[in-house]
């Protein structure tokens, strides 16, 4: 009755979604239960996905496409950093509210996972091993993001 | 609910309330579907959990959801099967005992003003027990045969409409959170996550008032029953819980539920008028720790609304559609409150709006392009 409800290409989905760093973790069955928590969203090519200064409430996972992040305003090479499908971005925000710290933009007709703090949260009470698990990837993510950042600061083109 | 998404000025908070008392008038019409679909929220609330337990040890969301409703179903079946019989034979019994309960606090009351008569000649020139007494009996006689079988007609007639609840109960557990995906897909980018927020807001007052609801009814009848066994008065937890599930109608349905519960001490404790005073002391007592330590354990600020705007909302709910005014009066404004808030933050965000109507642009071009 309710079959209307649903999205098409679940399936599909399900599979990209099991190659996916944050999720890789996942035994099959729980990946059936976060995929059924995220929300697909279309984006047209230059269509803003959110400004930077929002209030972040959910991050968002590179499904078919490419996403530009940069900072509010005129693009401005070297601080543009174009996203690629299986990719995941505003990841801070399933942590916290915190604002978004830059703005990003379809680079291409794309298609995006939304997985959305609250169900995150709801997660934790329901599935703490999940979350566990995908917080742990998270933490490796802005782990080696860190590092990265550390070792071009530290690289002697920026001394 | 939860923080408010920003302050709302007067012209919200009136459209909120205006909004408010339309929906409740719409309630009162649908009644018949509306509080089937408001227990079917309850259970969805208390089952979701455990659904969600089971679908994670294996078993498909349509299954636990069966299972789920199908053994709640066995439950109330196996419930009303034992009782039915039961509460038949006693209707008779029963139209009878609401007649001697009446009797019996009239008679406190006679008694009690006897006492003050003898006091103060003033009260005794004015034949205040005589007046007071023939008055109540005359507006009370009869009233067992009037009220007490077409209530029980009513709560019979009542019965198909309630075997929804399950019904809804088991589509909101299987495919429930389709719906909100259904929902969400319908809402444009530049407002998408704003939505969210709101439909999250709104399930977690939901969540929180009603299972809050459950817990405290629990929580309120537990303690009633303790202290109504503890003073030796009969079917303490019946009393208890009858009580409790009056407080659901605020305000009015506590002193219902107080004065409930001295009647049945003034009948069958007649030669002992002090009972009747130590049950009310109790239920003040119970009603104190419902407001300062039960409530902010159960419901807690789930609706973070001033005392008088909730006071003043119930009575203009009860004026607007009776007694289901009353009692949805502060869920449909507490969720009425938060979509208002969220929307008039959405369109009166003229950045959310200048990169809707980009959107809307870039898809117009799109469509238009090999035009």
């Amino acid at each position: 009755m309710f079959g209307l409800f649903r999205s098409k290409g679940d399936a599909s989905r399900t599979q990209r979604l099991r190659t996916l760093s944050l999720f890789v973790t996942l035994t099959p069955g729980e990946l059936k239960i976060v995929d059924g928590l995220l929300h697909e969203r279309k984006f047209l090519k230059d269509e803003v996905i959110f400004d930077k200064g929002d209030e972040g409430q959910a991050i968002y996972i590179i499904i078919d496409g490419s996403v530009l992040i940069w900072p509010q305003g005129k693009p401005v090479d070297g601080q543009i950093i174009e996203l690629g499908p299986g990719t995941f971005f505003g990841d801070l925000a399933l942590l916290d509210n915190s604002v978004r710290s830059a703005q990003a933009r379809a680079a291409m007709n794309t298609t995006v996972a939304v997985f959305f703090r609250a169900d995150f949260m709801g997660l934790l009470q329901t599935h703490s091993l999940i979350t566990s698990k995908i917080s742990l990837q998270l933490a490796r993510h802005i782990g080696k993001r860190l590092r990265e950042s550390h070792n071009l600061a530290n690289s002697p083109q920026h001394l | 609910m939860n923080e408010p998404v920003n302050d709302s000025g007067p012209i919200v908070g009136a459209l909120i309330i205006a909004i408010t008392c339309l929906l409740l008038l719409a309630f009162q019409r649908i009644l018949f579907l509306v509080v089937p679909f408001l227990l079917a929220l309850i259970f969805y609330y208390i089952l979701y959990p455990t659904v969600e337990r089971l679908v994670l040890a294996g078993m498909s969301r349509r299954a636990a959801a069966s299972l789920l409703t199908l053994a709640f179903l066995v439950v109330v079946a196996v419930c009303v099967s034992l009782m039915l019989p039961w509460i038949i034979l006693r209707l008779n019994d029963w139209e009878m005992a609401v007649e001697r309960y009446l009797q019996g606090g009239i008679g406190l009351l006679e008694r009690l003003l006897a006492e003050l008569e003898e006091r103060y000649g003033i009260l005794q020139r004015a034949h205040l027990a005589g007046t007071v007494a023939q008055r109540l009996n005359e507006f009370t006689g009869g009233f067992a045969e009037h009220y007490v079988e077409p209530i029980a007609l009513g709560i019979a007639g009542w019965t198909p409409s309630l075997l929804l609840a399950p019904f809804l109960a088991f589509f909101f557990l299987k495919d429930g959170h389709y719906f909100q995906t259904f929902l969400v897909r319908a809402v444009p980018n530049a407002f998408f996550e704003k939505t969210l927020y709101l439909m999250n807001q709104v399930d977690q007052a939901a969540r929180a008032y009603f299972v809050g609801l459950i817990k405290l009814t629990v929580l309120d009848s537990v303690t009633l029953a303790l202290g109504l066994w503890l003073m030796g008065m009969p079917a303490p937890l019946g009393l208890g819980l009858l009580a409790a599930v009056l407080a659901w109608v605020p305000y009015v349905g506590s002193i219902l539920g107080g004065l409930l519960m001295a009647l049945v001490a003034a009948t069958d404790f007649p030669t002992e008028p002090a009972m009747a005073v130590w049950v009310v002391g109790l239920f003040i007592l119970v009603r104190l720790l419902d407001d300062f330590l039960y409530m902010p354990l159960t419901i807690g600020k789930s609706l973070n609304m001033h005392p008088l705007v909730s006071v003043l909302m119930i009575f203009a709910g009860g004026a607007v559609a009776g007694i289901s005014g009353l009692m949805l009066a502060l869920p449909v404004l507490g969720v009425v409150r938060v979509v208002c808030e969220t929307i008039g933050a959405v369109v009166t965000d003229p950045r959310l709006m200048a990169r809707y109507w980009h959107g809307r642009a870039l898809r117009k071009a799109q469509a238009n392009a090999d035009l």
